[in-house]
């Protein structure tokens, strides 16, 4: 059992506002290991962006501060690194797809020059022209590579039969075959005829367009961890379609690990080999896909599962979950969930909050963890 | 390269779309065409060439104050110098003062401003130096920027390059303040968070997804502003007489002052009105361009721009609606205005 590449330990996110202090991720541990998808479902305003952004420290600190915990990624401390080493991280080793591909293009940037710009990146700091983790004071060795690189695959399916000499070639800084590269990553992500969109301006291409060319520069980066927060969100129905099925395609393709954060169960149902469930910033599911889906341990996964609308389904209202999202400016003492919890007893009402604990090692592997006092009884809520 | 000329081309067609900016342009062009010119070879345009007619101050009284005549297109003054020419070899040195001036001032301020913008944390190195520049230039902001420019000249004592400086130091802070504003539009925007995502460093972002994104803007505002420095400097050469010595260097402002002070204007109307009237075809004429420019340097603009010129025309010659429909964006500071 390797290393895993990502694990956060007990991580808190506060953002500071003059009307006070908003604890937006609480005590969030979750550990993402080598070639494995991890989803991140919950309600709007539930920390789950948050935790993405906060995992290559991309939040603006401040507002932002992380109050506590570990983001260990690949054996380095996150939270104890330097700001001025955090772009080491990032892109090479971290990527990030975002929700908004609108506007997540530079609109003075042509695609080409944002792709080749990721691109040479990647190979300034494989060449060391650009300083990345290397040496052995550096927290990682990027040169000697201790684990089993899972996005070397990334470029088997399009360049099938590269000679050694070839990408040895790749690895030299320059830019005389970035163009290659770049079409190769367009070509990746299923743009046909990419020659003619690498003159265009972001404003003059579709979203779902968009989309594709930031899942290409992301992925030109080769990271190790690939965070996708909410990927298809702005996209319309027929064009996430689209992009979900090309995210699956690419997933078998790169083997890369990817945290990914949706609303939508369906998304996450298709795509992850692990389910996190986020509840006013707190973690109160994690285990593997078909388990949650099974047997959920948490009677908020529960009642959110029963509000998925079934597609046949005519008869009466959609199911509900009574209540509202607390205000985690005043979260409930205890478990955050129970003003809403139909199980609710004295004990959830009173601090400390139900510890995240497994509470069945499946047969699938993979530990099931749940934040609930009564984890082995949801079972029988009907 | 491709780019650049289908950049000129846009241009051109943009330009052409709006008869305005077209106007604007043709004038810049053509002032700085005759400024080189006049530099580079005076005697093919001047008739009456400056440095080796030093005898011009001694000629005979009989030919001071000639009115308007073929000899004289816009007539001579009361040194008996012949004023067309005297505008002309003015032209170089009003142009490179505009230039030189917002130039530094762009670039100076705008480093300055960049920086006040980008690293503003508290509590780091950066917010500190963004502190100081604000507040510097928040001392500098509080004053009109034509008074504190008469103000220094009367500190600095008579001369061109008093003047130039006087000027200066009134002048960068709008720089600061302007592309200090851009930057903060911009810098959390996605793409700006999206480059930091992909690795790319502190500075690239800096110069390669902030600065290239609010260029545009600040282009535009330097080209408008070329034409209010010249009218501010040479207001301050017309408001104290002597400060820029008449008549060498030629300079418009301490033309219009030398003639302010000696000699009733409505007599000699001719010896007010055509330096005048070179500073406000030159200020009109930057004007004109600027606000051309600010259409084509948005590429969503130029495009539709484009388009709507290589669109087969009606009969008519009228200007196209596309030219003129953009809304203005350039935010506009108060300056004092010109004599």
């Amino acid at each position: 059992m390797s290393e895993p590449i990502l694990s956060v330990e007990h991580l808190s996110v506060d953002y500071r506002a003059p009307s006070g202090t908003v604890r937006a991720v609480d005590d969030v541990s979750l550990t993402i290991p080598s070639g494995r998808v991890v989803g991140i479902v919950g309600e709007t305003g539930c920390g789950k962006s948050t935790l993405a952004q906060a995992i290559p420290r991309l939040l603006p600190e401040p507002p932002a501060r992380i109050a506590g915990g570990k983001i260990v990624f690949r054996g380095t401390d996150l939270v104890g690194l330097p700001a001025r080493r955090l772009p080491l991280v990032r892109g090479t080793g971290i990527g990030m797809i975002f929700q908004e591909p609108l506007n997540s293009l530079n609109p003075a940037v042509r695609v080409y020059d944002q792709i080749a710009e990721a691109v040479l990146i990647r190979r300034w700091r494989e060449a060391g022209v650009l300083p990345s983790f290397r040496g052995g004071a550096e927290p990682f060795d990027y040169s000697h590579r201790p684990l089993p690189e899972p996005s070397a695959v990334l470029s088997r399916p399009i360049t099938p039969g590269a000679s050694a000499m070839e990408s040895a070639r790749r690895r030299l800084p320059g830019r005389r075959d970035v163009r290659e590269e770049v079409l190769e990553f367009l070509r990746l992500v299923r743009i046909q005829d990419p020659e003619t969109i690498l003159d265009r301006y972001p404003h003059e291409l579709s979203g779902g367009m968009r989309q594709r060319i930031m899942i290409a520069m992301a992925l030109s980066e080769r990271p190790s961890l690939l965070i996708a927060d909410e990927p298809t969100s702005a996209l319309d129905v027929t064009i996430q379609a689209q992009v979900l099925t090309l995210m699956k395609e690419l997933i078998d393709e790169v083997q890369a690990s990817i945290l990914f954060i949706s609303h939508d169960f369906g998304v996450i149902a298709e795509i992850a080999d692990d389910l996190g469930v986020m509840y006013a910033g707190r973690l109160v599911e994690l285990g593997p896909v078909a388990e949650v889906f099974r047997s959920p341990r948490h009677p908020y996964t529960k009642h959110l599962l029963r509000a998925i609308p079934e597609r046949y389904k005519s008869d009466g209202p959609l199911a509900a979950i009574p209540g509202a999202v607390p205000n985690l400016a005043h979260p409930p003492p205890g478990c955050r969930f129970h003003p809403r919890c139909t199980m609710a007893q004295a004990v959830c009402r009173t601090d400390p909050a139900p510890a995240f604990r497994p509470v069945a090692a499946p047969a699938s592997g993979g530990a099931h963890s749940s934040a609930c006092h009564f984890a082995e009884e949801v079972a029988t809520l009907p | 390269m491709g780019a650049s000329g289908l950049a000129l081309r846009g241009l051109y067609r943009v330009l052409r779309a709006n008869v305005l900016s077209f106007v604007g342009f043709v004038l810049v062009v053509a002032i700085v065409l005759v400024a080189l010119l006049v530099t580079l070879a005076p005697h093919l345009l001047v008739p009456y060439g400056s440095t080796q007619e030093t005898g011009a101050y001694s000629a005979p009284p009989s030919l001071a104050h000639w009115p308007p005549s073929y000899a004289h297109p816009f007539g001579t003054d009361g040194a008996s110098l012949d004023l067309y020419s005297e505008i002309l070899l003015a032209l170089p040195l009003d142009l490179g003062i505009a230039l030189l001036i917002a130039g530094v001032a762009l670039v100076g301020g705008g480093i300055l401003g960049l920086v006040a913008g980008f690293y503003d944390r508290p509590g780091t190195i950066g917010g500190w130096t963004s502190a100081v520049i604000l507040r510097t230039t928040d001392v500098f902001l509080a004053f009109p920027s034509l008074l504190l420019g008469l103000a220094i000249v009367a500190a600095l004592g008579p001369g061109l390059w008093q003047v130039m400086l006087a000027v200066l130091v009134t002048w960068w802070p709008y720089y600061v303040r302007l592309v200090r504003g851009e930057v903060l539009a911009v810098k959390h925007l996605p793409y700006v968070t999206a480059a930091r995502a992909a690795g790319v460093p502190e500075r690239r972002i800096l110069v390669r997804h902030v600065l290239r994104n609010i260029l545009d803007p600040i282009v535009v505002y330097f080209t408008l502003d070329v034409g209010t420095v010249l009218v501010t400097f040479s207001t301050i050469a017309f408001v104290i007489p002597g400060v820029v010595s008449y008549p060498r260097p030629p300079e418009w402002g301490s033309m219009l002052s030398f003639f302010n002070l000696n000699y009733p204007i409505s007599q000699y109307w001719w010896e007010v009105a055509f330096p005048s009237a070179a500073i406000f075809v030159t200020a009109l004429a930057f004007s004109l361009l600027g606000d051309g420019l600010r259409d084509v340097l948005d590429p969503r603009t130029r495009r539709a721009l484009v388009e709507s010129v290589a669109a087969p025309r009606s009969g008519t010659e009228g200007p196209e609606e596309g030219g003129t429909s953009v809304p203005n964006t350039t935010p506009t500071m108060d300056r004092s205005e010109g004599p």
